[in-house]
């Protein structure tokens, strides 16, 4: 499995190449990018909101559980949105804006996870002058288990 | 008394915990979460009117709150061998560094179903002047005992 050499954070890079509003699709597949979950990149993300279950960071207790082992929290999908993403796809276009979100957890994601992102557009409306696109997102493990599935609403710049 | 599918009643609350924004905050969420959109890093940027939104300086990211209520459900359901399987947010204000975030849960219903038990709850998150700054409804899970879990 490929990994992307280093993830770019400069979100005006590429910006050029991104589809706007006009151009986006409803039903194409989104080009993602496969991602290797590792234990590091999952407790950075727990630290960022404060999380500090032992089912994240003590493999010893995490064995005794039913996980039987060292899990990632559910939220992780905040993270591997952008891991799957490569940069001139117009999830990462500055300014947009997060208007709302539903998700569906079905196995927790696991470090050493190999995971994939089947992701498209499913609709795109305007509302009150704003440019609106409906996301439909199922990150997969290495075994093609659904890890979690997601509907997210953005704003686009206009 | 522990929490459990049977013991649990429609109103009870699950209280979160509360969470400090500040710059530093919102730039190891972004290092979190690999999201470096300007919205959550750049003040020159943000000097911009969104539509007819002008936000007068960086915000946090909406999914910061979408990590809170996570990490304030699953710190409830794990004990109880509960499994959070659905959580839903939208976003009602912006959340700036200096604020101070809180989110809550109330227990909305439960239902039984052929295989399992479930339990919906009201999600809220409440910043320090009590203004609601993210909403929604999670579902979690309470597995039959001889399920398994994972």
């Amino acid at each position: 499995m490929t990994q992307a050499p280093a993830f770019e954070t400069d979100f005006w890079k590429d910006a050029n190449l991104r589809k706007v509003w006009d151009e986006i699709v409803p039903g194409e597949p989104r080009k993602t990018i496969p991602y290797k979950l590792t234990l590091e990149a999952i407790q950075l993300y727990c630290r960022s909101v404060g999380e500090d279950h032992p089912l994240y960071f003590d493999e010893a207790y995490a064995k005794t559980t039913s996980y039987g082992g060292l899990i990632a929290p559910p939220s992780i999908h905040i993270l591997l949105m952008f891991a799957c993403t490569p940069t001139d796809d117009w999830m990462r276009t500055p300014g947009t804006i997060n208007a709302g979100q539903s998700w569906s957890y079905n196995k927790p994601a696991r470090p050493g996870d190999a995971i994939t992102l089947q992701a498209r557009a499913l609709d795109k409306f305007i509302k009150r002058e704003r440019l609106f696109v409906v996301h439909d997102n199922v990150f997969f493990n290495q075994h093609g288990d659904v890890i979690c599935s997601g509907r997210g609403q953005t704003i686009r710049p206009a | 008394m522990s929490t459990s599918f049977e013991n649990l009643a429609v109103g009870d609350t699950i209280n979160g915990p509360k969470f400090d924004v500040s710059r530093e905050s919102i730039r190891l969420f972004c290092d979190g979460s690999l999201d470096y959109n300007p919205l959550h890093l750049d003040d020159d940027y943000m000097k911009n009117s969104f539509g007819k939104t002008n936000f007068g300086g960086i915000i946090m990211h909406g999914m910061n709150n979408f990590g809170l209520i996570t990490r304030m459900l699953t710190d409830w359901a794990y004990p109880a061998g509960a499994i959070q399987r659905r959580l839903e947010t939208r976003w009602l204000k912006p959340v700036k560094p200096g604020d101070t975030i809180t989110p809550v849960g109330v227990v909305k219903s439960k239902q039984s179903t052929q295989k399992s038990r479930w339990v919906l709850i009201d999600v809220l998150v409440r910043n320090q002047r009590d203004e609601h700054v993210a909403a929604g409804e999670a579902m979690v899970e309470f597995p039959l005992s001889g399920s398994t879990v994972a």
